[in-house]
C-alpha cells in the first residue's frame, strides 16, 4: 500500500529520532561490552558485585537529588537542584566518626545527633528555595562549603577510623549471599520508588515539578513540596553517611567533591536513558551503576591512569548531547 | 658540604649502584606477572614520582602494570584495591593511603595476592619502602630549633600525624627534638591542612594565622609531613610582608627546592625525598620476593637534607630537576 506523501518526512524524523534515542544505550552496552572482551575478569561475579558496592554511597545520594529535580523542574538554573546533600553525607559521617571513636559516644546516640544535623541543612536549604525564593543552585552549592566547613571543624580535618560492628557489617556483612551494603540499598531504592510513583503526596511532588501552573490551578502548593523535597534530600544524605564510613572504615576528609561530582552525573546522565529524557529514580540508579562500572572498567582494562578522566568525561559528553539532539529533533 | 650530605650522597650512590646491580646481577624478572599498582593520586609530584617509579620499573623487568589512580580521595584510592583484587593481579603495589586501604591490605592478603607498600606500614604488607622517616623528623628539628635562634613561638601544619604512620614518625620525631629547647613553644591548637587543595587552603589558615600573631609574635611555621602547604605558607608570608617567619617543611621536592633557592626566602630548611627510587625499590623488592628471597618488613631510601638557599640549589642539581641559579 502507497504511504500517504505527508507521512513519510514525519516517519523519516521518528525513524531518525528513534536511533539517536536508542544511542545513549548502546553506546553505554558497547563500551560495556568492549571492556569485558578486554579487560580480565570483568565479566565475572566478583566485578559485578563490587560495581554494585561502589556506587552504594552514589546511589543513595542520587535519590535524594533526584526527588529534588522532580519536585522543583529540571531546569538546572531554575529547577530544582540539590548540591549540598554530599556534603550532608559527609557531614554525618563525620559527626558519628568524631563522637563514636573519639568520645565513646553511644552509636544511636551520634547517629540522633548526625539525623539532627541533617534534618537541619534540609530545612534550612528548603526555606531559603521557598520562602526567599533563592536559586536552587546557588543556595545549595553556598550550603555545600558551609556544612564542608563545619565538617572540618568537627573532624579537625583529620582521618578518623571507626569499628563499630554495625559499620563493620555495612562493609563486610552479606545478606543471602550478596553484599549487606547492596541489599539495604535495593530495598532503599524501592520504598523510594513507592514513596514517589505509589502515594498521592509523591504523584502530587511530581505533577508540581512537571508544570508548577498546572499543579497550583489544581489547588496543590508547590513550596510545600519543594521544601519536603529538600528535607528528604538531606535525609539520603543522612543515610549515605552509612556507607561512606563503612566503604572508608572511617571518616577520611575530602570526600564530598568527588561524590557530588558523581551524583550530578549520575542523575543527569540517568535522564539521557529515560525515554521522556526526564530525571527519575530509576534512572538515577542506573547512571550511578553504569558510571561505576565504566570507571572501573577502565581501570580493569589498564587505561592509563592519566587519561581515564578524559575519556570518562568524553563518554557522558556524547551521552548527553544525544539526549539533547533527540530533543530537537523530536520538538 | 655538611658530613650529613655526604652520607646521603653516599647512599643515593650504593642505593642506585645496587639498584643497577640487581637488574643486572640477580636476573630479576616479573615477565609474565601482571602487577597491581594504586596510587593515592596524581597531582602532586612525590604521588606521581613514585608511581612513575614503580610502573618504569616493574615494565622494564617485564611485568605488565595494571594502575589506578585515587584522584588524591583516600576512599576511591582505598576502592581501587578491590578493583585490582576483582582482576585477579599477581602482586599488589600500594602507594600512601590512609586507615581505608588496611580491610582492603588484608582481603587481598586473604586472596594470596601479596601486597607491598610504599610510605605506609601495614601488618598486611610484606614489604614497606619508605624513606628513612626518623632521619627526617629528627634533622628537621635540628635545622628549625637553628633558624630561630632555638626560642620561639612555632604554628605547625600537623593534619596526618595520627592518621599515618609516617607523619606519626615524622611530626612526633620533630616534637622530640624541640623537648630539648625550652624556649621553643608549639602553638595550640596545632592547624590541619586539607590533602587535596593544600597550598590554597594553607595559604588561607596562615593569612587567618598571621592577622592572629601580629608581627614579632610568631618566629616559624613548620608543615610536619610533606612539602605542598609550604607553597601556600610563604605565599600567604609575601602577601602580608612577613617574610621574617620562618618556613620549614619535608619532602623536598622540585616546588618547594625552587622556592627555598630564591634570594631571601623565608623557606629555610627541608629533607628531600627520591620518590621515583622509592617507587623503584619497591617494584624491586616484588621481583626479588616473587625470586624466592626474603625481603625485610621495611626498606629504607635514603634522603637529602637541605639547609639553606645554596644547598637546595645542589640537591635541586643532585636530584636532576635541573639547575637553579
Amino acid at each position: 500500500m502507497p504511504m500517504p506523501a505527508s507521512a513519510r518526512p514525519e516517519s523519516g524524523a521518528s525513524g531518525l529520532s528513534r536511533i539517536i534515542d536508542a544511542a545513549p544505550l548502546v553506546i553505554f552496552l558497547g563500551m560495556l561490552i568492549y571492556i569485558g572482551f578486554n579487560a580480565p575478569n570483568f565479566m565475572s561475579f566478583g566485578t559485578m558485585q563490587l560495581v554494585l558496592n561502589q556506587s552504594v554511597p552514589v546511589v543513595v545520594v542520587c535519590l535524594g537529588l533526584s526527588i529534588v529535580v522532580m519536585a522543583g523542574g529540571d531546569d538546572v538554573v531554575s529547577g530544582g537542584i540539590d548540591l549540598s546533600i554530599p556534603a550532608t553525607a559527609v557531614i554525618c559521617a563525620g559527626i558519628i566518626a568524631q563522637l563514636v571513636t573519639n568520645t565513646d559516644t553511644p552509636l544511636l546516640l551520634a547517629i540522633a545527633l548526625a539525623l539532627g544535623a541533617a534534618m537541619f541543612i534540609g530545612i534550612v536549604a528548603g526555606l531559603m528555595v521557598t520562602r526567599l525564593g533563592m536559586t536552587p543552585l546557588l543556595t545549595t552549592l553556598a550550603l555545600f562549603v558551609a556544612v564542608v566547613g563545619v565538617t572540618k571543624v568537627v573532624t579537625s580535618s583529620r582521618r578518623i577510623n571507626v569499628d563499630d560492628p554495625f559499620i563493620i557489617f555495612l562493609r563486610d556483612g552479606e545478606i543471602l549471599g550478596i553484599s549487606a551494603g547492596v541489599v539495604i540499598t535495593l530495598a532503599l531504592v524501592l520504598v523510594f520508588y513507592h514513596f514517589i510513583h505509589r502515594t498521592k503526596w509523591g504523584l502530587n511532588l511530581q505533577a508540581v515539578g512537571g508544570s508548577c501552573e498546572a499543579a497550583e490551578i489544581s489547588g496543590l502548593k508547590p513550596g510545600h513540596f519543594l521544601f519536603w523535597a529538600f528535607v528528604i534530600a538531606a535525609f539520603t544524605g543522612f543515610l549515605a553517611s552509612f556507607f561512606l564510613l563503612a566503604r572508608g572504615s572511617g571518616s577520611s576528609p575530602g570526600t564530598e567533591n568527588n561524590l557530588m561530582l558523581e551524583m550530578v552525573l549520575a542523575t543527569f546522565l540517568g535522564a539521557a536513558f529515560s525515554p521522556r529524557r526526564v530525571v527519575t529514580l530509576w534512572g538515577a540508579v542506573l547512571g550511578a551503576v553504569l558510571v561505576a562500572a565504566l570507571s572501573i572498567g577502565f581501570k580493569t582494562m589498564g587505561v592509563n591512569v592519566f587519561w581515564t578522566g578524559l575519556i570518562k568525561g568524553s563518554l557522558i559528553l556524547v551521552v548527553l548531547a544525544l539526549a539533547a539532539l533527540s530533543s530537537r529533533v523530536k520538538s | 658540604m655538611s658530613i650529613f650530605r655526604k652520607t646521603a650522597i653516599a647512599g643515593l650512590l650504593a642505593s642506585v649502584v645496587f639498584a643497577g646491580s640487581a637488574f643486572a646481577g640477580e636476573h630479576l624478572s616479573l615477565s609474565g606477572k601482571r602487577i597491581g599498582v594504586a596510587v593515592v593520586g596524581t597531582q602532586h609530584f612525590w604521588d606521581r614520582e613514585a608511581f612513575n617509579g614503580a610502573v618504569a620499573t616493574v615494565e622494564a623487568l617485564g611485568g605488565e602494570v595494571m594502575a589506578v589512580d585515587g584522584g588524591r580521595d583516600n576512599q576511591v584510592h582505598a576502592d581501587n584495591h578491590d578493583i585490582l583484587l576483582a582482576a585477579g593481579v599477581d602482586a599488589v603495589i600500594s602507594i600512601l593511603g590512609d586507615g581505608a586501604v588496611e580491610p582492603k591490605f588484608e582481603a587481598l592478603q586473604d586472596a594470596g595476592i601479596p601486597v607491598f607498600t610504599v610510605d605506609h606500614p601495614s601488618p598486611f604488607s610484606v614489604n614497606n619502602t619508605t624513606s628513612d622517616n626518623y632521619y627526617m623528623g629528627t634533622t628537621i628539628g635540628r635545622y628549625m630549633a637553628d633558624a630561630i635562634g632555638g626560642e620561639g613561638k612555632v604554628a605547625v601544619f600537623n593534619a596526618f600525624e595520627g592518621a599515618l604512620r609516617i607523619c606519626g614518625i615524622r611530626a612526633g620525631l620533630w616534637k622530640y627534638v624541640l623537648a630539648d629547647y625550652p624556649g621553643i613553644e608549639i602553638i595550640q591548637p596545632e592547624l590541619a591542612e586539607e590533602f587535596a587543595n593544600a597550598p590554597e587552603d594553607a595559604r588561607k589558615q596562615t593569612l587567618d594565622l598571621l592577622s592572629q600573631y601580629p608581627e614579632g609574635t610568631l618566629d616559624a611555621i613548620h608543615v610536619g609531613c610533606w612539602d605542598q602547604p609550604a607553597i601556600g605558607i610563604v605565599q600567604a608570608l609575601e602577601e602580608a610582608g612577613r617574610t621574617d617567619i620562618v618556613v620549614t617543611a619535608l619532602d623536598g621536592g622540585p616546588e618547594t627546592l625552587e622556592i627555598m633557592a630564591e634570594d631571601g626566602s623565608p623557606f629555610v630548611a627541608n629533607v628531600a625525598q627520591q620518590p621515583n627510587l622509592i617507587g623503584s625499590t619497591s617494584a624491586m623488592n616484588v621481583a626479588r620476593y616473587f625470586a624466592g628471597e626474603t625481603l625485610l618488613p621495611q626498606t629504607y631510601v635514603d634522603v637529602l637534607p637541605v639547609n639553606g638557599q645554596a644547598e637546595a640549589k645542589a640537591v635541586y642539581a643532585e636530584l636532576g630537576y635541573g639547575t637553579l641559579d
